[in-house]
């Protein structure tokens, strides 16, 4: 009779994970499959968009509020070293808000890359599980070069909460801005961003938070809706001329 | 209670079996770095001069380009573009690449990742007609017991067949066989490969390289990031141009 009883759950539950990403998550330890079940390619939703549920996005980097020592640096700022404009990565906060990015959710075992289709501006970015930030790599593939611990995207962890994933990230440089008018941050920057499957995995809900006491004079996080698109992302390479 | 924990233990163990069962080359996963010295004790490396094999086989109006290309003004990876995958297997510098099995694909993640990028071996179908050109071509693959068998066409022409400047066509056509191997207690990932472009070559060439897979994590590389000392390097190779030609046209 157990036996019975085990065959028919694994029969209905194997159906289960089939029809339900986020299903898997509710009722089994997150697993390097359950991550898989989040692959592909997706896209933000422009602001002022609804997709069905009521679902939209909300916040912009620009409506951060900021201290007066991020408001003397700013006079230092030339909008023309943006890296925007040097090809260079703008930094999580900043890509992860713009309207229409597109973005290869990878799995990867115990971890899971984002690519992104305009590659010199969002790169790619690493989350790792089942670590801590000091269990960091030291290593490089040349052992006379120390890895360089504040680096553009920070050092990403994962975990999950139910259904959701959340992201852990510390160690920026402080080459980017937190919006287009310059707004600088410190290495002290730390961001956490919550990732949701929605309506049955057609859509991710992202909500991403940020502090830095140095910078800002109050947390802040915003919301984005990104739909799963059925195709490639391109190579979109942008080239400063040297 | 004890019913709750058969249908947790059944839909993990489910997952689990799924998950082995339909992601071929799944033990794949990770990051292998191209196997240099002591490591490659024992394994059979064809073409180990990987410069000189592509030259023994070039037509003679590709040597002559080849010659005339300036290493350093010329090369796409000095200006942060794509320079394409196949002259990273005669790499000088330290070449990896991360290995993502997927249900239809093999993605491989190239580093440096911002002049390699990255590239999905689909498997299940057809290159498409009318494909459009493109820095590492279009590759398709399948399996041959625990080979994956890789066919890629579709390159643009503004790549190089290795570090020196050797060009090649848009009839570019790559075939690798990559397996994963045990070797003296390390994991390797094995690649066999055969080059052709008629319109470049006198005859195919063949190569092979071996991978060690790392325990550490990938780095990242941002090509713009050192924009100041590609610029510095580049101006001097210009001056060393300049200061070369100078005493020829005094004469």
């Amino acid at each position: 009779m157990k036996n019975l009883r085990i065959a028919i759950s694994a029969v209905f539950g194997s159906m289960w994970i089939a029809a339900s990403p986020s299903a898997i998550a509710q009722a089994a330890p997150p697993s390097p499959a359950t991550l898989f079940s989040l692959s592909g390619v997706y896209q933000s939703i422009p602001d002022g968009t609804t997709l069905p549920g009521g679902f939209r996005n909300s916040g912009s980097p620009e409506q951060i509020s900021i201290t007066p020592a991020a408001r003397e640096q700013m006079k230092s700022v030339d909008l023309k070293d943006d890296s925007w404009k040097t090809c260079r990565p703008v930094g999580n906060f900043r890509m992860m808000a713009r309207s229409g990015t597109v973005m290869e959710f990878l799995s990867a075992g115990n971890m899971f890359f984002l690519l992104f289709e305009d590659f010199t501006h969002g790169f790619m970015r690493k989350v790792y599980f089942g670590r801590t930030h000091e269990q960091r790599s030291t290593q490089t593939s040349d052992a006379d070069i120390p890895r360089t611990k504040l680096t553009w995207f920070g050092d990403s962890i994962g975990r999950w909460e139910n259904d959701t994933i959340v992201i852990d990230t510390v160690d920026f440089n402080e080459d980017t801005w937190l919006n287009d008018k310059g707004v600088p941050h410190s290495e002290a920057m730390h961001t956490v961003e919550r990732i949701r499957p929605i309506r049955g995995g057609e859509a991710l809900e992202y909500r991403m938070t940020v502090d830095d006491p140095q910078m800002l004079a109050t947390p802040y996080a915003y919301v984005r809706y990104f739909k799963k698109i059925d195709r490639e992302i391109e190579d979109d390479n942008c080239v400063e001329e040297h | 209670m004890r019913k709750a924990c058969y249908l947790t233990l059944s839909i993990a163990l489910l997952a689990a079996l799924s998950w082995a069962q339909t992601i071929p080359g799944e033990n794949w996963t990770g990051y292998y770095m191209m196997a240099r010295g002591r490591d490659l004790t024992g394994l059979n490396v064809v073409s180990p001069n990987f410069g000189g094999t592509v030259v023994a086989h070039l037509q003679p109006w590709a040597k002559l380009k080849r010659d005339s290309v300036n290493g350093v003004l010329d090369d796409n990876g000095f200006v942060c573009k794509p320079a394409g995958f196949l002259r990273a297997y005669g790499s000088p510098f330290d070449t990896n690449g991360f290995f993502a099995p997927g249900k239809d694909r093999m993605t491989i993640i190239y580093w440096p990742t911002d002049t390699v990028l990255f590239r999905r071996i689909y498997y299940n179908r057809e290159h498409p007609r009318n494909l459009k050109p493109s820095w590492n071509g279009h590759s398709i693959g399948r399996w041959e017991g625990d080979t994956l068998v890789v066919d890629t066409i579709g390159f643009n022409d503004r790549t190089w067949l290795d570090g020196g400047g050797a060009p090649h066509t848009e009839d570019l056509h790559l075939t690798e066989r990559m397996r994963q191997i045990q070797h003296n207690g390390n994991t390797y990932m094995e690649i066999v490969a055969q080059v052709d472009d008629p319109r470049t070559l006198t005859s195919p060439y063949t190569f092979s390289r071996y991978y060690k897979k790392q325990n550490y994590e990938m780095e990242d590389y941002v090509c713009n990031d050192a924009v100041d000392f590609y610029k510095e390097w580049r101006e001097q190779e210009r001056r060393a141009r300049q200061a070369q030609s100078q005493p020829a046209e005094a004469k």
